[in-house]
């Protein structure tokens, strides 16, 4: 019984962390001057969330562009990131060192370092001012996340389980949906999860590589941030946390739960 | 399938180039260019971080395009115009000639320098505009930008005048020249600071004591002089260096944009901030960051003005649409609405004794923001700006000698 208080204990504490950044974004979405040394803003307005929700603004627009955008880029790099980390989990290859570096390399180098480089290449290919661009140029730091953590999960795969079912006469795709899809499932949301939250954070590669007219959340935000807007800032702020946290509430049951076939053991 | 992808990427970015060969459209009459101009989508990359000037270009100017030209307007809100030279320098080097990605930017100053220098941009067309013959060009004001000739290659949309900001609650009193403002920083610690320079904001401030020290602008303006520089620059880094210990913080930091100095004077830290444009205070009030009780004040020996303009850069594959759009912005209708206090408050940039009857009655009829400082009284001591080697020369030099 003990164990199970200091359990929710730590759980308040950590929801309480998630939460009490955002309660000053909340209230400067709804203040009319809020300025030292009142601890509440001297009146209240809609101002803000009237802009932000209004044609002009294009947050909405941008909230659209945004999660086609993050969608888009988790799905083609579960496409690649999944052989790939089957590959890297099961077999035992020459150079499978290298291969995990260069794989890691774009997470662990910054992005300024590569923006204008990759936006000269980008520009010559002829894949700058679209989407399909920023698409391809998020896959860029969100891969190694999907690689790695599919290597993560394979390596704890069974592969006894598809021989069995093969000789039980499935097709491929059958051992594909029946058998192997639910054994990674939790690692392949976590891995999505990731690839999702890795695109919709970009800035400086959405910047470059959309020439500025791919307008994602975090370019409009950053332009009222900049501009010292708090209170514009603090409601597309949270306009641009919600698809956050919705994904990791509806994804949260299916991360932690383990699934029976992935109990095999290494 | 991995064809399939290629080929629609390709699709989604293609861009189509209909009128990026400026040199044909400075052959064709004004009614062949607004021909060639219907239908086309305009770029226009600018500072994105007020709602008000946000909405004025994506309601009113777009509304009009749309209703007027059937041009498409698509604002691009960036922070700092210096991204967009970056970008069309990028293109450049790139072979892009005719298809680039922006078609029109808000930009003056070292912007505008770097673009003129680096041939960037698209030059030699602004006579063909017809709201063209609105504009003063025989003001060296406007046919100057930070000193370097204009020469065609921008089309003027805003005066501004710098102006200082204070909360008349606190202070009812406030320095009205600079060797008063000077001796108030030292009567008053701690409650006054500045952006460093080569903040935009900041560096105007320093020119402001670099006039000072020579005793007014007549010595400095022309091309750069080292002589004369080395002679008012000490003068100036010795006033900066003196005020330094009575700086918010002791001078031992700066704020590093006027956002932070934006944010220091809302919460009562400091007791003044600035801008090149009085009319941000008026926003500031009416977005509730300021106290309604803040006023605006220029200085009795002056202070800094220039003009902001719109470019068309040099690959635009929109350059007609991008000319129209210029056009409606320098008519006399465009100028008022965004000259209304309510909706900006930004001074002409054209003459208004040019503009028709009703124009000029609106012009006559606005009321200001009380808290910010009317254009005519700035402009009684209104001070020229330097050419753009003076102000490198001078952010170089504070780096050195003030801000080490």
């Amino acid at each position: 019984m003990r164990s199970n208080h200091w359990q929710i204990i730590g759980a308040a504490l950590l929801a309480l962390a998630l939460i009490l950044p955002m309660v000053p974004l909340a209230i400067w979405s709804l203040a009319h001057g809020w300025r030292f040394p009142d601890l509440l803003p001297r009146a209240w307005s809609l101002k803000a969330w009237d802009y932000a929700l209004s044609a002009p603004s294009g947050v909405l627009q941008s909230l659209w562009i945004t999660i086609w955008i993050a969608l888009a880029t988790t799905a083609l790099a579960a496409l690649v990131g999944v052989p790939a980390g089957r590959a890297l989990g099961l077999h035992d290859f020459r150079g499978k060192r290298l291969v995990l570096l260069l794989m890691i390399a774009p997470a662990l180098i910054p992005a300024i370092a590569i923006a204008p480089g990759l936006h000269g290449v980008f520009l010559r290919l002829g894949l700058t001012g679209g989407t399909g661009g920023v698409i391809l140029a998020h896959l860029i730091p969100t891969l190694p996340y999907m690689v790695l953590i599919m290597a993560a999960v394979f390596a704890r795969f069974d592969t006894v389980h598809e021989d069995q079912a093969r000789s039980l006469g499935a097709a491929p795709w059958q051992v594909w949906r029946h058998v192997t899809l639910p054994a990674i499932a939790p690692g392949l949301l976590t891995a999505c999860l990731f690839a999702f939250l890795v695109s919709w954070s970009q800035y400086l590669l959405t910047l470059a590589v959309g020439s500025g007219r791919v307008q994602t959340l975090p370019l409009l935000l950053y332009s009222f941030a900049a501009a010292g807007r708090n209170d514009v800032t603090g409601a597309i702020a949270l306009i641009y946390i919600l698809p956050g946290v919705l994904v990791v509430a509806l994804t949260a049951r299916q991360v932690t739960g383990r699934h029976p076939a992935l109990m095999a053991g290494p | 399938m991995l064809r399939s992808l290629v080929v629609f990427l390709l699709l989604t970015t293609a861009a189509a180039a209909d009128t990026a060969d400026g040199e044909a459209l400075k052959a064709m009459t004004w009614d062949e260019i607004v021909e060639q101009a219907r239908g086309g989508t305009v770029n226009w990359f600018m500072w994105g971080g007020a709602d008000n000037i946000n909405a004025y270009v994506s309601d009113y100017v777009a509304a009009v395009l749309k209703r007027d030209h059937d041009i498409t307007l698509n604002r691009v809100p960036i922070t700092d115009a210096a991204e967009v030279v970056n970008l069309v320098l990028t293109e450049k080097e790139a072979g892009i000639t005719d298809s680039g990605s922006v078609d029109l930017i808000w930009i003056n100053g070292e912007n505008f320098r770097s673009m003129k220098q680096a041939d960037l941009a698209f030059c030699g067309y602004t006579d063909l505009l017809p709201n063209n013959a609105l504009v003063n060009w025989d003001n060296p004001a406007i046919a100057n930008d930070f000193g370097v000739p204009v020469d065609g290659c921008e089309v003027p949309w805003n005066t501004v005048q710098f102006a200082f900001a204070h909360d008349s609650a606190t202070l009812p009193d406030p320095p009205q020249d600079m060797a008063a403002l000077i001796d108030w920083i030292k009567a008053n610690p701690g409650r006054f600071t500045y952006p460093a320079p080569p903040d935009f904001t900041g560096s105007v401030f320093v020119r402001h004591v670099f006039y000072h020290a020579a005793g007014g602008p007549d010595a400095l303006l022309g091309p750069f002089d080292q002589a004369t520089f080395d002679v008012v620059a000490a003068r100036t880094w010795a006033i900066l260096n003196e005020i330094e210990p009575f700086l918010w913080r002791g001078g031992a930091t700066y704020p590093t944009t006027i956002t932070q100095l934006n944010e220091l004077f809302a919460n009562g830290e400091v007791a003044f901030t600035f801008n090149y444009d009085p009319a941000q205070f008026g926003i500031a009030v009416q977005a509730g960051i300021y106290p309604d009780t803040v006023r605006s004040f220029g200085l009795t020996d002056g202070t800094i003005g220039n003009t902001n303009y719109t470019l068309i850069p040099f690959n635009s594959p929109n350059k007609a649409a991008a000319m129209v759009v210029q056009n409606v912005l320098l008519s006399g209708e465009a100028q008022l609405e965004k000259a209304r206090t309510e909706v900006w408050g930004a001074a002409p940039a054209i003459e208004i004794t040019r503009t028709t009857p009703e124009v000029q009655a609106g012009f006559a009829a606005i009321k200001g923001h009380p808290s910010v400082v009317p254009s005519e009284e700035l402009a009684r001591a209104a001070l020229p700006e330097l050419q753009a080697d003076w102000l490198v020369a001078i952010e170089e030099g504070w780096k050195a000698n003030v801000g080490n």
